[in-house]
């Protein structure tokens, strides 16, 4: 999947990359908007900045996330 | 809201249920249980100080040497262990004033608040504009953020992303307040910075001046330590100076906000390369106690095509932007090709162009619904000219007599790969052709340069060779030595870096204090809980987010002015209105349910409250429908629907947006406030079936009682119609 900025996601699962930290065993199941794709060559390893519904912005990888809605985010932003 | 539990909530509700259900009947052990509870309804209210925790831990012991029942037990087993288990978040409920599952309704933060990787209080400062306090509102922001000019102009805004109102309409311009505000306060002589601590004599060495090593070095300095910045080059700013260019960002705002750092004590080593003029041993020696890692991700990835290695004329968009923002305007030549869809290849593009480059082509291999390039960037750039080559693949450089003629391509195509559901570019076979270029640029991506931290023994690495740290504290596996900004996350924004730096900072004040590392990211602080801006709901439908006023195209393709002008007075004001005040209004939807479900009217058409599900908003529609109860108002868990008697008015408001105003009514015999008509007449409406008390006259309780008085104690207050009567 290519992440664009203002999609929806979920988190849906645990992710088994390094960089999934145990306190993010609480994000999954939560819904956000992606902020910040992959900003360079959309490399699906790369770590995308998603900011969850309440709970802050965070870097994920990209296997823990699924889009919710083929939509992007409001005109203006 | 998501639904996570809160403890601290959670140990109010466990409480309350057993006080209320009389098992706590000892007098004494009843007693502390309710002052236990009193202090625990403060912390989740927000009015909780440092001795609120001690306290209740002090009276949990207590409650347990009062030779507790077995009820009293186990209220004392729960207290204990969620106070021992979640000690971090009952702290950081009354340092924040801020509870990030939303549960404690007065403390849930806003959304905008919670998205900022800096955590900036928004709805605070956006509320400041709007009422002109532009000094107070750079004061709010620079408690999270040093750099409120620099974020004015650059800041990828997530914020925006969540912010609410895009929900309704568009998003508030969060960004560009920001900006409008630090220039004001900057001009007038009113932008501070924060009181500082008294100095502690203790040092702190940072490397890297770019957003997240400057962060850290103003929290440090404003904690009293001695921060030293050590700078390979010649100025600070990193990447906001040599990576963004000044149309964009002009060098003497960088210069103007690192001033502030530096009034504060921070000392700049420029020029001083770490690892070959300082390192960390040497430094060591110099009683730095620790060290903060802010180096950025400067290096690029190479095209790897063939012809790239041998030709002077391909060149990096990282050193040819750093180039020319150390003041070299050469043309790189008349037909420049920028090779990349991020917001480098963009920034380089337009670069070339404001250079004298005639034609300026940016290839990138994807769509542009794939590019990851900020969409307002991406127009800009054409509008000015810039030629946007969609599903091109460059294959190789070619060269003739030493001299670059262009880059080979091959046309693409999006398709899926089997088991993955992202598409990939697959080239189109016999589409070559070759792109004319007098120059390449290759915009593809940055990485760390890890061999500027060679010396660094012991320092681990991910496999994106970046610089493993823990997230929520910024250690890295070297004692004493933290880490943030693009050199652990790889290239990603600015507030993201200055969000690390502050994480950072206070990180190793825990370190050099002895105070435990917290296991979670921080939860932003709540700065202030304001007055709303009032705005009919007429004007909170109607205003629009004004467009950003752009310098003329002639002048944007040929001189590195700033572009985007900034706001005028009435536009950042006029926009600071459409806030919708999320820090107060939670969207837990009960004014609606109960002025639909329990009081039939149904005038709340408040569509924004569902993040997943948005529908139509429309403020407006309260004034037709609603009949001012005030059910709304008596059930809204924070406040923010509030309904008010003032001059002659009944006055309905959601966060100081005025839903309804109706004219009040008065006793027709005693004067005394009745309430407006159409309250009267709903109320009318709904007991006319049983009861009819003063006919036509509008009469308050008392002298309807007094009217009917006269007919007899069996017919008082109601007198029953006779149709009423006969009904089985």
């Amino acid at each position: 999947m290519t992440f664009r900025r203002g999609q929806k996601v979920e988190v849906y699962q645990r992710s088994r990359d390094e960089s999934w930290e145990p306190y993010m065993n609480e994000f999954v199941g939560l819904h956000g908007i992606i902020t910040d794709p992959d900003s360079v060559i959309n490399d699906p390893d790369a770590l995308v900045e998603v900011s969850l519904e309440g709970r802050g912005t965070h870097r994920f990888p990209q296997d823990c996330l699924r889009p919710l809605a083929d939509v992007s985010g409001p005109a203006g932003a | 809201m998501p639904n996570v539990p809160c403890p601290v909530n959670e140990s109010i509700t466990h409480l309350r249920e057993s006080i209320d259900s009389g098992r706590l009947a000892h007098p004494r052990r009843r007693q502390i249980a309710e002052e236990i509870l009193d202090l625990l309804s403060d912390i989740a209210l927000g009015r909780a100080g440092g001795d609120h925790l001690p306290a209740v831990e002090r009276l949990v012991q207590e409650l347990d040497s009062e030779n507790p029942d077995e009820m009293t037990r186990r209220v004392v087993h729960f207290l204990r262990d969620t106070l021992r288990e979640n000690h971090e978040v009952f702290l950081s409920h009354i340092e924040t004033h801020n509870c990030s599952s939303g549960a404690c309704l007065r403390l849930a933060p806003a959304p905008c608040q919670m998205t900022c990787p800096a955590g900036l209080d928004i709805p605070t400062y956006v509320t400041l504009i709007g009422m002109g306090r532009d000094a107070e509102a750079v004061d709010v922001i620079r408690r999270d953020c040093p750099f409120p000019w620099v974020c004015g102009l650059v800041c990828t805004r997530p914020c925006e992303y969540m912010c609410v109102r895009g929900r309704i309409d568009t998003p508030i311009s969060i960004k560009s307040l920001k900006g409008f505000a630090a220039e004001r306060a900057m001009s007038e002589g009113t932008y501070r910075n924060p009181p500082k601590e008294p100095d502690n004599g203790r040092k702190v060495g940072i490397i890297g001046a770019g957003p997240g090593g400057m962060s850290a070095a103003y929290y440090l300095a404003l904690k009293g330590y001695e921060v030293h910045v050590f700078e390979k080059e010649a100025v600070a700013g990193g990447m906001l100076l040599l990576g963004i260019p000044r149309y964009r960002l002009p060098r003497e705002i960088i210069d103007r906000e690192v001033a502030m750092l530096k009034s504060l004590g921070v000392r700049f080593h420029f020029k001083t390369m770490f690892g070959e003029d300082v390192d960390l041993n040497t430094l060591r020696t110099l009683a730095f106690e620790a060290f903060f890692v802010a180096i950025g991700a400067h290096k690029s990835f190479q095209l790897r095509i063939p012809g790239e290695e041998n030709c002077p004329q391909v060149i990096e968009a990282i050193d040819f932007l750093r180039r020319v923002a150390l003041g070299d305007r050469t043309i790189p030549g008349e037909t420049a090709v920028i090779v990349g869809g991020g917001n480098v290849a963009i920034d380089a593009a337009r670069t070339c162009l404001r250079l004298g480059c005639r034609r300026v082509t940016l290839a990138y291999r994807r769509t542009r619904n794939e590019m990851p390039a900020d969409h307002e960037e991406v127009e800009q750039a054409e509008e000015e000219g810039v030629r946007l080559l969609y599903l091109t693949i460059p294959v190789e450089v070619e060269q003739a007599d030493g001299r670059l003629q262009g880059v080979r391509c091959l046309r693409a195509e999006l398709v899926q790969v089997k088991d993955q559901n992202r598409l990939y570019p697959r080239p189109v076979e016999g589409s070559e052709f070759l792109l004319e270029a007098d120059v390449v640029i290759s915009a593809i991506g940055q990485r760390v340069d890890m061999g500027s931290l060679e010396s660094m023994k012991g320092l681990a690495w991910t496999r994106r060779d970046t610089i493993q740290t823990q997230a929520a504290t910024t250690e890295t596996a070297l004692e004493g030595v933290f880490a943030a900004g693009d050199a652990v996350t790889g290239p990603a924004t600015v507030i993201e870096a200055i969000g690390g730096g502050k994480r950072a900072a206070e990180a190793i004040h825990r370190y050099l204090s002895g105070i435990p590392q917290p296991k979670m990211p921080p939860v932003p602080v709540r700065r202030g809980r304001i007055d709303y801006l009032e705005v009919p709901a007429s004007t909170k439908m109607t205003l629009k987010r004004p467009e950003m006023p752009l310098l003329n195209i002639d002048r944007r393709r040929t001189t590195f002015q700033q572009v985007e002008l900034g706001y005028t007075e009435n536009m950042a004001r006029e926009e600071a209105r459409r806030c919708l005040r999320c820090d107060v209004c939670l969207r837990c939807g009960r004014c609606v349910e109960v002025c639909r479900d329990k009081m039939g009217v149904d005038a709340l058409q408040m569509g924004y409250f569902d993040f997943d599900h948005p529908v139509r908003t429309d403020f407006r529609v309260t004034e037709e429908r609603c009949v001012a109860c005030g059910a709304c108002a008596a059930n809204c868990p924070t406040g923010a629907m509030k309904m008010e008697d003032r001059d002659g008015e009944r006055v309905l408001s959601l966060c100081g947006t005025v839903l309804n105003r109706q004219k009040l009514l008065a006793c027709e015999d005693c004067g005394a406030v009745l309430g407006p008509a159409c309250y009267l007449d709903y109320v009318r409406r709904r007991t006319q079936k049983v009861a009819q008390v003063t006919l036509s006259r509008r009469l308050c309780d008392a002298c309807a009682r007094k009217t009917t008085a006269r007919y007899g104690s069996e017919a008082a207050p109601a007198q029953k119609r006779p149709s009423e009567e006969k009904k089985p």
